[in-house]
């Protein structure tokens, strides 16, 4: 491992911390045992808390859960991938444009007074965004892949009454699941195999469309061509079992902490509703 | 949903959440995200339209879990304009109407859109205070210079009438951009629909429900008289005749080369009628049934289609149905995997994993399709072992298409189906080379160099694997070098690092002095995938794209195509009707017509049957031989390559190893 170090020292170029798909993070945590249907209920909740009271509390209180289901699952700073400096450029220009509205509520520096309103709607709303990132990534990085498919089936049962397939639902996100990681490794090949073609050479605006429109077709055509070989495969491999049945042995229902979670956002929720609805101090407009 | 649509919807819901996926994640590239909509647009051109909302509810859930709002915004938006438009297409009507179609559903849409923000009241008023704050922020900063004072009034006055009738607004946004999304999807799908001339079928099998009459299941024995199976349209017979009988609890081996209808004997196996001739059994074939038939094919990845080992052992079983899963995973040597992810395996164990499923229905027949082609040669000892024993312990009857000659050795018998002796020639396989030479030697000028190169894969974030560690090779001009070492042994990676296409996490790959990552392009590499290096339509429009030069040129093509052993009057043929060995044969032509002086090629023999293979390897020595190429060849395979690549170094768990060793040493 030290030499790893030493040697990570003298890395020739500043390599950026890339998105990793769908690979739940390798150590087991409370949050990692928690069935997939609970995670995927919270997201859904918070979701709509968020769209019908988007106030400071509620906000605040996402965001302790946030965090605090960071921490239990012991997320380590490396998993978040580097930001791009141009989403800091443009979180930047919005905070001040916004911050130049001015608008009440007014801040006394001395003499100066500073009207923080504007500020404060576009803070509102980007950290509405950022808890909702922040807990759909919590999900990714604590889920396998292979729970989603049977939670996503026990949670739609009821839709069934109502003649919902769900169940082909559920089949295709497993399947889809299985081929994404494989398509994008056939994706990679396919850009490679772009770049190291010859471009046509390109002087005027005119021409530089052109090329790259017959360059997008070139990667479409191919990548669907692929794709729709990899869709025939895989409809023989499911003709050769005979159809569609079983997807997982493992059983998906909630268990004792998945209710112990469940009460606990449940009591959060709450409490973001009495405070924006039942006392003086609702933020949400 | 029918086994093909079923794989259809979630093979497009995963490339549309991938292209949002890659798009959303990569700055600027948010307008390719339109391309979205042709998957989308394809599902709904062929199938009905709950395959398309089952592709969309996928492909909305996966996006969601890698990206979040952003990806589940793309992907709905994608399926709803690229549905529209392929159902638009599907009628045969034209872009008049895809325009009139996208503009009632951008009202459509708009008035949903009106609908939530009326119901988030709050949320709706938070984001046009936003909107209002910037619209004020914008007015204050151009108000600093006096003189635009009824410009920056101006500005506040546009955006407080737009916010007080925001329901107008709120639609009319809505059609213009799903119109404008509408109209580049139309002109996508058709010019890839054009290009793709229809939307190709190489589907095999087929659910036959042939139980009307109430027979039981009981596909053998088997009997062929004169069978014959010509597909429609074509001229001549694909198989036959032919006659022979499959008898219970046989190991029974058919060779024969590429083309002789090995395939197509699968197809009547599995239930299809043949054209001529009959096929008798006593009862119905029962495909993927218990006590059926069970067919593995070639291509391991697409084979499996449980994400966790155990998951694909049960996959597809009836309801309620239990299997002891863990006691065909040891038969199969894969005791102790059940938990694992299959998306790390190799191909030899994914080939295993489907002898696994199959034998999970307890079968009276199980075909194997050529199902070690794909394989590595440990993978191979271990997948025939496998196969060796299945007659002995279970009640089936094993049919082995195969073309490699002692895996037909095991077989209680063999039918060949060509019979003539030209084509029955199977590929010897070889053993591993022997320390023939040092691999850190080399002839000629010094060209290649890699030196210190290690490689990590999510490099600084949990997930960090090491591909490749501490690796120094030089390749001089002229030199022939195999890089050999088993799946997962990271030499697909140094690949990569030699052709440029990846810079490496240290040390560094040049060429002729210069990072070969700064000339991609000047090492010419073939990968195994053929198929996705071959970016246009036709055989002489792809060489010319992929030289470089006028497709106008015929005498230009025509040499590319000698060069590479081909037959010229192969230039107007289309791509998808190209056998694997010409794929490959194609690919090395629009390569090679730029006269690289280097050339990776990534499992060149992967898939082809002994003829093809002794061709290509011929070839490729006769141009080191003649033209001084330099051949960087990665594989698995060692047969008939010590011409090609005199040179020959073993890359095991990412380190070069310096002495080539016999056995399998992991």
């Amino acid at each position: 491992m030290t030499s790893r170090d030493s040697k990570r020292s003298r890395k020739p170029n500043n390599q950026r911390r890339p998105v990793v798909l769908l690979h739940p993070l390798p150590t087991r945590t409370p949050v990692h045992e928690l069935w997939a249907g609970t995670k995927l209920l919270v997201v859904a909740g918070v979701g709509v808390l968020l769209a019908l009271y988007p106030g400071w509390i509620p906000i605040a209180l996402v965001a302790v859960l946030v965090l605090l289901t960071a921490w239990l699952a012991r997320v380590p700073w490396g998993a978040l991938p580097s930001a791009p400096r141009w989403l800091w450029i443009v979180l930047l220009t919005g905070a001040v444009i916004s911050g130049l509205a001015g608008g009440g509520p007014f801040v006394e520096l001395g003499s100066f007074r500073l009207g923080v309103g504007g500020l404060l709607s576009y803070l509102q709303l980007t950290l509405i965004s950022a808890t909702l990132i922040g807990l759909g990534a919590l999900v990714s990085w604590t889920t396998n892949v292979s729970e989603i498919a049977p939670a996503v089936s026990k949670l739609g049962k009821p839709l069934k009454m109502f003649r919902v397939p769900v169940d082909d639902w559920s089949v295709a996100l497993a399947l889809a699941l299985r081929a994404f990681p494989m398509l994008i490794d056939e994706f990679r090949v396919l850009f490679a195999a772009r770049r190291i073609r010859p471009r046509a050479v390109a002087t005027t605006w005119r021409e530089r469309y052109r090329r790259w429109s017959v360059e997008l077709v070139d990667l479409t055509a191919t990548g669907m061509t692929v794709s729709l070989r990899r869709a025939d495969e895989m409809g023989d491999a499911i003709t050769a079992r005979g159809g569609a049945g079983q997807i997982s042995t493992l059983p998906s229902r909630p268990r004792s902490a998945d209710v112990i979670a469940l009460a606990s956002v449940t009591a959060l929720f709450t409490l973001a509703l009495y405070v924006e609805i039942g006392t003086a101090l609702g933020t949400s407009s | 949903m029918r086994p093909v649509e079923l794989a259809h919807a979630s093979v497009m819901a995963a490339v549309c959440s991938a292209i949002a996926v890659i798009t959303v994640a990569l700055p600027f590239a948010a307008p390719l995200s339109l391309l979205a909509t042709v998957p989308m647009g394809l599902l709904a051109y062929r199938h009905r339209l709950r395959v398309l909302v089952a592709a969309t509810v996928a492909g909305t859930i996966i996006a969601f879990l890698v990206i979040n709002l952003g990806g589940l915004v793309v992907v709905v938006g994608t399926a709803y304009t690229g549905g529209l438009v392929g159902v638009v297409k599907r009628h045969g009507r034209g872009a008049p109407t895809a325009l009139g179609a996208a503009l009632v559903a951008g009202a459509v849409f708009g008035l949903f859109g009106v609908a939530a923000l009326t119901a988030l009241s709050r949320l709706r008023i938070l984001v046009f205070e936003t909107i209002t704050v910037a619209a004020d922020g914008v007015a204050a900063a151009i108000a600093a210079a006096p003189a635009l004072a009824p410009t920056a009034q101006g500005v506040r006055d546009i955006v407080a009438t737009m916010m007080r009738y925001w329901p107008v607004l709120v639609i009319a946004v809505s059609v213009v951009i799903i119109t404008i999304v509408a109209m580049v999807a139309w002109l996508a799908l058709s010019r890839v629909l054009t290009r793709l001339g229809g939307v190709p079928d190489v589907h095999k099998l087929d659910l036959i429900t042939d139980r009307t009459d109430g027979r039981a299941v009981e596909p053998v024995p088997a009997k062929f008289r004169d069978a014959c199976f010509r597909y429609p349209g074509a001229d001549h017979d694909a198989l036959g005749p032919v006659s022979l009988t499959v008898e219970p609890g046989e190991h029974l081996a058919v060779t024969g080369a590429n083309g002789s209808g090995k395939t197509t004997l699968l197809l009547l196996l599995s239930g299809r009628a043949p054209t001529s001739g009959t096929v008798q059994r006593p009862g119905a074939v029962g495909l993927g049934e218990f006590g059926g038939t069970a067919v593995v094919m070639q291509h391991p990845e697409s084979q499996v289609l449980g994400t966790r080992v155990i998951d694909d052992v049960i996959w597809g079983l009836p309801p309620g149905v239990t299997v002891d899963a863990e006691s065909l995973l040891g038969e199969v040597g894969l005791a102790g995997f059940a938990e694992r992810d299959t998306g790390g395996m190799s191909g030899g164990e994914l080939q295993r994993l489907a002898v696994a499923a199959a034998l999970a229905r307890e079968p009276k027949l199980l075909i194997a399709d050529e199902i070690t082609s794909m394989v590595d040669q440990d993978g191979r000892k271990a997948l025939i072992d496998v196969l060796a024993g299945l007659t002995a312990h279970h009640d089936t009857a094993l049919v082995h298409i195969t073309h490699y000659s002692d895996e037909a050795a095991t077989a209680d018998r063999t039918v060949n189906l060509t019979g003539s002796a030209e084509n029955s020639q199977l590929v010897i396989t070889a053993p591993s080379p022997t320390a023939a030479s040092t691999p850190h030697r080399h002839v000629g000028d010094k060209m290649l160099e890699v030196s210190g190169v290690s490689h990590y894969y999510g490099s600084g974030t949990p997930w960090e694997s090491t591909a490749l560690r501490g690796i120094d090779l030089a390749v001089g001009e002229g030199d022939g070098v195999l890089i050999y070492g088993l799946n997962g042994s990271g030499k697909s990676t140094l690949a990569w690092i030699m052709a440029g296409l990846l810079t490496p996490t240290m040390g560094h790959c040049l060429l002729d002095g210069e990072p070969v990552s700064e000339q991609v392009g000047a090492v010419a590499i073939s990968f195994q995938a053929a198929r996705l290096q071959l970016m246009r339509g036709r055989v002489d429009l792809e060489i010319a794209s992929a030289a470089g030069f006028d497709v106008q040129d015929r005498r230009r093509v025509e040499q590319a195509l000698v060069s590479v052993g081909l037959d010229p009057t192969l230039m107007g043929r289309r791509i998808d009707q190209l056998s694997g060995g010409q794929m490959r044969r194609v690919v090395l032509a629009g390569l090679l017509a730029r006269r690289p002086r280097t050339i990776i090629l990534d499992e060149p023999l992967a898939g082809l049957d002994a003829a093809s293979r002794r061709g290509l390897l011929a070839l490729l020595a006769d141009l080191r031989r003649d033209t001084g190429l330099t051949v960087i060849v990665i594989s698995h395979d060692f047969s008939g390559l010590d011409e090609l690549c005199p040179r020959a170094v073993h890359l095991n768990d990412g380190t070069l190893v310096p002495m080539p060793t016999t056995d399998n040493n992991r």
